[in-house]
């Protein structure tokens, strides 16, 4: 909604003619008495993508904040996001220089407390970042939950007054990028099976062991690393600075290239003993809460996705004709769309309705499970299907879909497969019937 | 130095015009700040601050005329930067011209301001008259599409290039004055103010509300004035009548090759 001529790098002419591109319509529209379109039933791209009635403008934009934020994050995702996504996606590599725009934003303590420097907005406002860049660069999103999500709100639940004092001014203005180690190369799902350890030696803790497929680990300066002391998952915050610390190479990967990741290995590796987050043996109840807020922003990363293809699909198949007609008059296409519309359409509202729900002050991992569960498939088989409608545009790089398309698998493993999720909400059921 | 933004909401022009018999519809539409006076924010932000450092050498007033219930406009400015907003409660749709320029030259004298900075025109009904209305009621020199700005702060006057037709033309004018602006001036060095580095290149465009400008904007002074309060409430001197569509156009032909083009161009529209 912001402003008009802004296009990257271009001159006046060029801004000029953006301008008028966009509101010439409008004008031209008006002189040459091209009176509204009647489309029928036809799907009218802009006012079915956005929140149509009041009633669920109440879901996804609560207050008046969330809806600014909304606006600032999708009209930075248009400006800035989107130009830069498909070389970064070819690249594997993080736009750094965008990461800190993030900080600049303000977006990176989203959840922190205004006293603490952050924004002091809730799980919805989280949300509602996640989905709206999503839109453009799921890669370049993950970096940005992997350290606003896993790392800046993790560590400010179990961090002391001194570690927030030296960690969150610089993880929040973006110029330490930072990550998070759970998983192990032998102990992904199975989490609590990690071996990573962390023993007590005078001042310090001398960890031993190996994270992998840890995202930002490539640029990342600090990291909140869970070891296990005396058989008790422990949290801690461990940085470059730390001797017998080190990172792997890149790990390449299919799709969230905007995004890098590497092993966290750590060798006889001396962390000062206040750099322990928390009470030793603390570390489960701190990545327990965290996985909740985690979840429901990959989730809010598939509905981004989802919303996305959609608009390229309904565009495509009216643009693109076939025997005389455009594709969208053929029932086979029309049920791509209406299903595709329905999905993203569900997966939003039960996103949103979670998030709700998520916070500090409360656990709601059956809800996050659930939203996770039901969205990853929903931002997967919406691209497919876009991909579908658009045919062999859709699977060549000249357009999104191909890299959305790739993108969307991560969501059912990362943060937890969707196998997992399945089993955490039948115990979480099983109990609850139980009682 | 004060300067007053002047700011209106309008119906979303990315959608489709309703027309009713005699007027438009826009009880539907979304409204969004007209982009030019986005570029007016932005240039007067630029010309209050300096980069790098905390000072300001102006304060940044937004003034908008609307009605109840649609003024999230204004936080979205004051989350970019500006540091207090004033609404003349009124419905300016309802309102004629004259009215509004009153309105806003009454504003404009009730502050103290020394630079009023409006978009070149509301992109809804391209009125394009505001500024020079408003610099008529004060008495006060006005330069008009404005593509760049330069504040000499010692001599306090502006120099302003315009783009006219053949060239561009260089104004200097003494504060206070009105300024309207163009696309241009959010080019990346189109407002200089001698304290940020000449060389500073801005993001072209409007710059976005940062998450904790959106957080302070609340709690930012914001204060409601009526017509009544600036003296002005007596009645209008024009009234729209009617909005009509333009009449449709016919559809075109598809020809089948060149040679019927030709046929067509020569015999039936005679062009050639
Ligand atoms: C792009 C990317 C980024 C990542 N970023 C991070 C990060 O920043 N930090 C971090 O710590 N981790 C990160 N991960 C790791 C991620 O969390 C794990 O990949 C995920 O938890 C799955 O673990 P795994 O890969 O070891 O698979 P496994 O646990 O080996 O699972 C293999 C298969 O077995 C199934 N399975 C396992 N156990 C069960 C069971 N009990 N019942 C039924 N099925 C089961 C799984 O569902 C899956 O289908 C990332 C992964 C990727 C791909």
């Amino acid at each position: 909604m912001i402003a008009i001529g802004t296009p990257s790098a271009l001159g006046a002419g060029e801004i000029a003619r953006a301008a008028w591109a966009r509101w010439g319509r409008v004008i031209s529209a008006r002189r040459s008495g091209a009176a509204p379109v009647d489309r029928g039933d036809q799907v009218m791209v802009s006012g079915a993508m956005s929140t149509a009635s009041q009633g669920s403008d109440a879901l996804f934009n609560p207050t008046e904040e969330h809806r600014l934020l909304r606006d600032m994050v999708a009209e930075f995702a248009r400006r800035e996001v989107d130009p830069q996504a498909a070389a970064s996606d070819v690249k594997g590599a993080l736009n750094l220089e965008l990461f800190r725009r993030l900080g600049d934003l303000g977006l990176l303590g989203v959840t922190i407390p205004e006293q603490d420097g952050g924004a002091g907005l809730d799980a919805v406002a989280a949300v509602i970042i996640h989905h709206e860049l999503s839109k453009y660069d799921p890669g370049f999103c993950l970096a940005y939950l992997a350290h606003s999500m896993l790392f800046v709100n993790n560590f400010y639940h179990c961090a002391s007054a001194e570690q927030r004092a030296r960690y969150l001014p610089r993880t929040i203005s973006g110029e330490w990028v930072a990550g998070m180690g759970m998983t192990e190369p032998g102990a992904g799902t199975d989490v609590l099976a990690m071996t990573t350890t962390a023993t007590r030696d005078g001042g310090s803790f001398v960890l031993n062991g190996t994270k992998t497929y840890i995202t930002n680990g490539c640029e990342g300066y600090c990291f909140l690393v869970y070891a296990k002391v005396d058989g008790k998952i422990t949290a801690f915050v461990v940085d470059r600075e730390c001797a017998g610390f080190s990172t792997s190479n890149h790990i390449d990967k299919l799709g969230m290239r905007g995004s890098t990741m590497s092993e966290l290995i750590f060798e006889d590796c001396r962390v000062p003993a206040a750099n322990l987050l928390g009470a030793e043996g603390s570390g489960l109840a701190h990545m327990m809460r965290n996985l909740e807020i985690e979840r429901l922003t990959l989730a809010a990363m598939s509905v981004g996705i989802a919303d996305r293809c959609l608009e390229l699909m309904v565009r495509h198949a009216e643009e693109r004709r076939a025997f005389q007609q455009p594709i969208n008059r053929f029932g086979q296409i029309q049920r791509y769309i209406g299903e595709a519309y329905a999905m993203t359409e569900a997966a939003k509202c039960l996103t949103y309705n979670v998030a709700r729900d998520v916070g500090p002050a409360q656990r709601n991992r059956i809800g996050s499970d659930a939203a996770k569960l039901f969205a990853a498939p929903v931002g997967k088989t919406v691209a497919d299907y876009a991909m579908q409608v658009m045919g062999g545009a859709g699977y060549c790089r000249e357009y999104p879909v191909e890299r959305l398309w790739r993108d969307a698998k991560l969501l059912e493993i990362g943060g937890g497969t969707i196998e997992a999720h399945q089993k955490n909400i039948t115990k979480d059921l099983t109990r609850a019937a139980a009682r | 130095m004060k300067i007053l933004v002047t700011l209106k909401r309008i119906p979303n022009p990315d959608e489709p015009l309703k027309f009713t018999v005699g007027g438009l519809d826009y009880s539907s539409h979304k409204w969004v700040p007209n982009a030019f006076d986005e570029y007016a924010v932005e240039a007067a932000l630029r010309l209050a601050e300096k980069v790098g450092a905390p000072d300001r050498l102006a304060e940044v007033i937004v003034l908008s005329i609307c009605p109840q219930g649609q003024r999230q406009h204004l936080i979205q400015f004051l989350g970019m930067g500006a540091d207090r907003a004033i609404v003349v409660d009124a419905d300016e749709d309802a309102l004629d011209t004259g009215t509004v320029a009153k309105a806003i030259a009454a504003v404009y004298k009730r502050e103290g301001c020394d630079l009023l900075i409006a978009g070149k025109l509301s992109q809804d009904n391209e009125g394009n008259q505001i500024a020079q209305r408003v610099a008529g009621i004060l008495g006060a020199p006005q330069a008009c599409f404005a593509a760049t700005v330069e504040w000499d702060r010692g001599q306090r006057a502006l120099i302003v290039s315009r783009e006219v037709d053949d060239g561009v033309e260089v104004k200097r004018i003494p504060l206070p004055a009105v300024v309207s602006v163009d696309l241009r001036i959010v080019l990346p060095t189109s407002v200089q103010n001698g304290a940020t580095p000449a060389n500073h290149a801005y993001k072209e465009g409007a710059r976005l509300a940062s998450l904790r400008g959106i957080t302070l904007a609340k709690k930012k002074p914001f204060q409601v004035l009526s017509l009544g309060d600036l003296g002005l409430g007596g009645p209008a001197n024009e009234r729209a009548v009617a909005v009509k569509a333009p009449p449709a156009r016919k559809a075109g032909q598809i020809v089948g090759s060149v040679d019927d083009l030709f046929d067509k161009l020569t015999k039936e529209a005679k062009v050639l």
